[in-house]
Order: C-alpha cells, then sequence, then structure tokens
C-alpha cells in the first residue's frame, strides 16, 4: 500500500466509522427488528418471525388509515407551502428597503424550537380560551372547533406545518431566483411579456431545479412529522390523523412492540425511497443538462 | 380532629406521638411553607427535630453512606413537595440524590428506551406502567428489603396508616410487592358554586341528574362540563372508567377477559358522550386533563370531573379564578347501582438493574414513612397515608371540603376494577382502544355500541397476543 493510498484510507476511515455507526448499523438493526417478535414487555420470548410482521402490518386496517393521513398530509403540506413559498421568494426578489427586515422575519418560523412553537399553538387553537377563536369573536364569525372534526384538525396541522416551514421553500426559492440570469427575463419583457407570462414561462421554469431538490427534502421531512400531531391531535380526533409515524411511536414506545414498530419504520423508509426515485427520474433532475 | 371514616383505620402512631406531633405541628403554625435553599423554611429551622423522628426507626440509616443515587419522575406534585425535602434524606442517611424530572410525555417516552437498554439509573423511578414494568423486569421485588431488619422497621413505618386501596395496588398477581404507593387520587365532581346558586341548582344525585344539571347551566360563555376526551390512552380512558364502573361495566372483567361489549360498559359510555356533547365546551374532542383544568379554574366551565389533586390547583388564588367558589363532590350514582369513581395511587419502584438498591429502597421507604408525608401533605400533596390527610396543615392548603370529597370518593371506588385494566401487561394497547372510542362518541362519527364494538375487537386481539 503506498503513500497516498493509506493518506485516502486514514482521511476516508472517520466518516466511514461515523456512517456505520450511526446509519448503517441501527438500520441493519432496525431490519433485524423488523424480522423478529422482539416486545420489551416479553423480553424473554425473542424469536426470528421471519415477515410476519410484515404480513401483519399490511393487513392491519389502521396501516391503511394511517398511511392515507401521511400521503394527504404530505401532498397538502408540499403543496401549499411550494405555493406560499414561490410567491413570498418572488415577492421578496424585487428589492426594496423592508426585503431585509422581512426576509428575516419570515425565516424565523425556522428557528424556533418546533415543541415550543407547537405548545404556543395548542394554547393558541384552544377553543375557549385560544386567541384564535377570540380573532373571530371580534370580527363577528362563530368560534371554531380547530381540532375537533377530521377536516378542521388536518387544516389546523397544515396550518401549523405550513408557518414552520414554508420559509423553507421560501430560501431555497429564494437562492435560484438570485442565481438566475436575468438576461431572457428581461428581453421577454421588453418584447412585451407580462410579468405573469414571464413569471410561468420563464422565471418557474429555470427554478425548477431548485425546486425540485425542496420538493423531496420537505416530502420526506412532512412524511415523518411527529412532533407536530403528537402534541396538536394526538392523532384524532379518532385516527384521523394517526400517521405512520405515530402509529409507529404507539407501537414501539406505548406498546414496546419494537419488532412490529421496526416493521412499519422500514415500510415508512421504503415507501420514502421510492417515492422520491419515481419523483426525480420523472423530473430528470439527475440528467446532465446536455442530455436533457 | 376530623371524624369521618378513613379508607383504613385512621391515625396509627406507633412512632413516639408527642415527638410526630411537635414536628408537625411545626409546619401546622407556619402556614403557607416557603422555599429556601431546596428545604422548607420550618423544615430548616427544625431539621434537628424532625430528624429525631426518623431516629426513631430501627433502621440503619448510614448504611449506605456516600453513595448517590438518581431520581427519576415527571412533572408532578409529587415531585414538587418531596424533592424539596431531599435535603433532609441526605442529612439523615449521607446518600446523595441526584433528580432527573421530565415532563410527563417525556419521561413515559424515555423511560421505556433508558431501561429496556439495561440502564442503572435511574435508581429510583416514579411508575407509569406496572404492568409492562413488571412483565418487562424492570423493577425490583420489595419484599427482601422489607424482611431485612437493617433497612425495615415495620412499626416505625406503620403500614395500617397507608389506606387500604394503596397497599392493594403494592401487591402484584404473584404476590410480590413492585412498588410503595405515593399519591391517593379519586375521581372527584368539582361544581362553580356561584354558578349553581344563581340558578338555584345543587349537586347531582344521580347521573341523569348530573347530565339534566350540565346542561341547565351551559350558556354562550360557559360551558356545562368538561372532561377529558383526547383520543389517547393516558387522557380519556381514566375519567371515563368511573361512568363505566358506576353502570357495572369494567374495561378488562376481573377474569382478564375484554368487558368493552357489556351493555353496562356501553351504557356509561354512552352517558359520559352525551354529557360532552351536549353540555361540553367547543373543542372538548382535544381536551387532556390540562385544559379541564384550566377552563375550569378560568371560569369558562361549569362543572369538572377529575383527579381531586386538582383541588389544590382550583384552591390557589395565584391561578385560579374559582378559588373559594369550588363545591367538591362525590361522583354521582346510576340508577340503582352504586357510583364507582376511578382511583389512582402513583407508585415508586426501584430499578432491577440499580447498583445502589439499599440506598434506593432507603430513599422509598424515607419518602413514603409517615414523617415525610406528613411534611409533603402541609404544601398540598394527597399522601396514601391516613395520618397526612388528618392535619390540620393539609387541609388548610388542600381544602378541607375537598378533602371529604376525595375520600368518601376514594372509599367508593373499586380498585380491583382499576387494576384488571391499568395494571395489565396490555394495558396501554387497551386503554388506546378505549380512548379512541371516547373521542370517537364525543364528536359523533360513532354510537356508543359501535365504538365500544370496535374497541372490543381491538382490545381482544391484544388480550390473546
Amino acid at each position: 500500500m503506498d503513500a497516498r493510498t493509506r493518506f485516502i484510507i486514514l482521511m476516508l476511515t472517520p466518516a466511514t466509522v461515523l456512517l456505520l455507526g450511526l446509519t448503517i448499523f441501527p438500520f441493519i438493526a432496525s431490519v433485524a427488528m423488523s424480522l423478529s417478535n422482539y416486545s420489551m414487555v416479553t423480553p424473554d420470548s425473542l424469536a426470528f418471525a421471519g415477515l410476519q410482521n410484515y404480513f401483519k402490518l399490511l393487513q392491519a386496517e389502521e396501516f391503511w388509515t394511517a398511511l392515507r393521513a401521511t400521503a394527504l398530509f404530505t401532498v397538502l403540506a408540499v403543496a401549499i407551502q411550494l405555493a406560499l413559498g414561490v410567491a413570498i421568494a418572488t415577492f421578496l426578489h424585487h428589492e426594496t428597503r423592508a426585503v431585509p427586515l422581512l426576509r428575516a422575519i419570515y425565516l424565523l418560523p425556522m428557528a424556533i424550537t418546533p415543541v415550543a412553537a407547537v405548545f404556543t399553538f395548542r394554547m393558541m387553537l384552544n377553543p375557549s380560551l385560544g386567541v384564535f377563536n377570540y380573532l373571530l369573536k371580534l370580527v363577528g364569525l362563530p368560534p371554531q372547533d380547530w381540532l375537533g372534526t377530521p377536516a378542521m384538525a388536518m387544516t389546523s396541522l397544515l396550518i401549523v406545518d405550513t408557518w414552520q416551514w414554508a420559509p423553507f421553500i421560501l430560501l431555497i426559492a429564494a437562492g435560484g431566483l438570485a442565481a438566475m440570469d436575468e438576461e431572457p427575463l428581461q428581453a421577454a419583457r421588453m418584447d412585451g411579456a407580462t410579468e405573469a407570462q414571464v413569471f410561468f414561462h420563464h422565471t418557474l421554469p429555470a427554478l425548477l431545479p431548485y425546486l425540485g431538490v425542496a420538493i423531496v427534502f420537505r416530502a420526506i421531512d412532512a412524511f415523518k412529522t411527529f412532533d407536530i400531531i403528537f402534541v396538536l391531535t394526538g392523532g384524532g380526533p379518532g385516527v384521523a390523523t394517526r400517521t405512520l409515524n405515530l402509529l409507529a411511536y404507539k407501537h414501539g414506545i406505548e406498546f414496546l412492540s419494537m419488532g412490529y414498530a421496526a416493521a412499519i419504520a422500514i415500510v415508512m423508509l421504503a415507501i420514502t425511497i421510492i417515492a422520491a426515485q419515481v419523483f426525480l427520474r420523472r423530473m430528470r433532475m439527475f440528467v446532465p443538462r446536455a442530455a436533457l | 380532629m376530623n371524624k369521618m371514616k378513613m379508607p383504613t383505620g385512621g391515625l396509627h402512631l406507633t412512632v413516639d406521638r408527642r415527638s410526630f406531633l411537635r414536628a408537625t405541628s411545626i409546619l401546622a403554625a407556619g402556614g403557607a411553607i416557603t422555599l429556601r435553599s431546596g428545604l422548607p423554611v420550618h423544615a430548616q429551622e427544625n431539621s434537628a427535630e424532625l430528624l429525631k423522628l426518623y431516629a426513631d426507626a430501627k433502621v440503619d440509616w448510614q448504611k449506605n453512606k456516600g453513595q448517590t443515587i438518581v431520581l427519576g419522575g415527571l412533572e408532578h406534585p409529587w415531585m414538587n413537595a418531596v424533592v424539596p425535602l431531599i435535603p433532609l434524606f441526605t442529612q439523615l442517611t449521607g446518600i446523595e440524590v441526584k433528580v432527573d424530572k421530565q415532563s410527563e410525555t417525556e419521561f413515559s417516552a424515555s423511560m421505556p428506551v433508558k431501561l429496556g437498554g439495561g440502564s442503572a439509573t435511574p435508581d429510583v423511578f416514579m411508575i407509569w406502567a406496572l404492568g409492562q414494568a413488571i412483565s418487562a423486569k424492570w423493577l425490583q421485588p420489595l419484599d427482601a428489603f422489607r424482611n431485612d431488619a437493617s433497612l425495615f422497621d415495620a412499626a416505625w413505618y406503620d403500614e395500617p396508616d397507608i389506606f387500604s386501596s394503596a397497599r392493594s395496588f403494592e401487591k402484584w398477581s404473584d404476590g410480590a410487592s413492585y412498588g410503595l404507593a405515593i399519591t391517593a387520587e379519586a375521581q372527584t365532581l368539582f361544581m362553580n358554586k356561584s354558578m349553581l346558586d344563581a340558578k338555584g341548582l345543587s349537586a347531582p344525585a344521580s347521573m341523569d341528574d348530573l347530565l339534566k344539571l350540565a346542561v341547565a347551566l351551559k350558556s354562550e360563555e360557559v360551558a356545562g362540563i368538561a372532561m377529558r376526551a383526547k383520543p389517547t390512552g393516558d387522557a380519556a380512558p381514566w375519567t371515563l372508567a368511573g361512568f363505566v364502573f358506576s353502570y357495572g361495566g369494567a374495561y378488562v372483567t376481573k377474569d382478564g377477559k375484554s368487558g368493552l361489549a357489556m351493555p353496562e360498559s356501553i351504557a356509561g359510555l354512552d352517558m359520559y358522550g352525551k354529557l360532552l356533547r351536549e353540555a361540553g365546551p367547543v373543542g372538548i374532542a382535544s381536551y387532556h386533563w390540562m385544559e379541564c383544568l384550566n377552563d375550569f379554574m378560568q371560569g369558562a366551565v361549569a362543572i369538572g370531573c377529575d383527579s381531586s389533586n386538582f383541588a389544590t390547583d382550583i384552591e390557589d388564588k395565584s391561578k385560579s379564578t374559582v378559588a373559594g367558589n369550588t363545591l367538591f363532590g362525590v361522583l354521582p350514582a346510576s340508577e340503582g347501582k352504586p357510583a364507582k369513581p376511578n382511583m389512582w395511587h402513583w407508585m415508586a419502584g426501584i430499578n432491577a438493574k440499580s447498583a445502589n438498591k439499599d440506598a434506593a429502597w432507603l430513599f422509598l421507604m424515607w419518602a413514603t414513612s409517615k414523617p415525610t408525608s406528613t411534611l409533603a401533605a402541609a404544601v398540598g400533596l394527597a399522601t396514601p397515608r391516613g395520618s397526612a390527610w388528618q392535619t390540620s396543615a393539609f387541609r388548610d392548603r388542600f381544602g378541607a371540603q375537598a378533602a371529604d370529597a376525595a375520600l368518601k370518593n376514594l372509599q367508593a371506588a373499586d380498585g380491583d376494577l382499576f387494576k384488571a385494566a391499568w395494571f395489565h401487561p396490555k394495558a396501554p394497547e387497551i386503554l388506546d382502544a378505549v380512548g379512541i372510542a371516547v373521542n370517537e362518541v364525543v364528536t359523533g362519527s360513532k354510537d356508543a355500541t359501535k365504538a365500544f364494538g370496535d374497541a372490543d375487537g381491538k382490545v381482544r386481539q391484544a388480550l390473546e397476543m
């Protein structure tokens, strides 16, 4: 082994050890656990269970209900945040004096500890003492049961998630806009294109690679949202907002059925990987631009 | 002296009565206790006097001098009352105690991970799910400590002073004891007195009366009644149980089968749902105990029905607008059946992997002893000791009427029905199914028969596993 190879190995070792210890090993352990009947309540009866946990999961109504809730939350959250994030980024792109201050304000939600923010929202959404219903009453509207019906609970979750994560899309879209070549846009304007036409035919297509990355990141994150749902609805009303992540928590941490919970986590991982791959291929994001 | 019949035989003072009464009078005479350097002012000034009470025990308190133990607990009145007294324990034993306090959610989520991973700490912890913890072998049986003469003085500890319900909680089905009771709570009705008076109404005598009362008190500004309805195992099932039990039903029957499909259980759920649908506040479906308590304390709801421990907050003028204006009462009965309010004794136990088990036991015994219970009761903690409930310091802080109502409810409770469900190794699954059913009935998405029918299927499946 020559000195150069030894140097490369030496430099790669810390990262490899970290990767193995923090990612590969826990992943292998999770897969192994999902193939066992491991329950902390009966630790002595640990045995290999094959794919039993997966079969049981796919036959369980609660899994399909949770999958529907997760998909609905993910799709709506990403769509709303995308629209809002791009709109605000475009608005801020036009230089004014207030932009630095506005940008800082818009980015604040991302910097706040999520659980603290969600607890504040829980108080604000309180139907009898919360500020939301107080404001509604001030303008003569009836108080709302923000978390009491499936539709309202999902809407409230989306409001809180959007408040917190639309700035993430904003940040990436603003980066894309800043890197954009202005000349084609100016040429289009000189040719008589309206601002809407410029935006939809030039700006938005040019932003797509950036937004693609933002969508993948945000969708993966929304798919495994936990804190907001746990604190605000606990999965309710009924099981209307019990997402896959909450289901895994229930079975793992509350019921201590670690094998079954690991199977839910592995299925979530599989869904995430497949969905991300399909999206990236459709967007042709990793195809060199020359080949397009 | 309170003449009320206690759940156990009343005050049993086998320790030196004079010194005990003298120490408790130190607290009572001081009125409200303020804190300084972790120890109550009166306790600091009289720590030598107080230490004599423990010195009377024929126990080698200094046996584990120099050791350090970790106490694991959640944000709870017991921790708030006992932690400031720990310097007294350290002075007595030479054992240092580190406190690891978390929120309830954080605690119940982190403890299984910690104990399941074989952690030796915390050495002593509040038990959040007894059946699970025993099945998982996280708890050290306590009987060996009780049989060790250097670690336990039965006469001094005075077990008969502990409520019989609490002593029954401590016995597991295998006859062993895995924890000691640290609190006593019973489901209690609390009503806004001025709202009752304004309409010329009085406390209900039956479940039907309760429904009529709650509906009559409901207005544009104020809800009639608020009780837990959040669809989680730690929320709605506890308060619903008083209704299900009072109608003659059960979550799990005493022979270990699901009782949710029993007509009596369904009737209890039906009444609970009716109360909250017809007289509950907007958004009741997401209410845990905190929202119920807040609404009652702010005068936004006329009636509450939850833990007797709420009395400490309700009667606290600094946070409650209804302090001194609340009527505490018994849970009403359903027709022809005795009322069976739900109950609860928090317990604390020793980590089976602890390296300092003897020191942990000394702490547990100290924390549940008569002197410590009396000190903790003086700041309003409802301990499981009859003697502590009778002290004037406790009755002043907790409220005499609230204490009487809590004791009546505690006497009426059926601990076996509670234990069959909450102490079951599958309790989290059972209670999760019940919590969802309550929420579905309260939101009107299912009727009681359908909701408990579906929950029954889940519980049966869990019990078969």
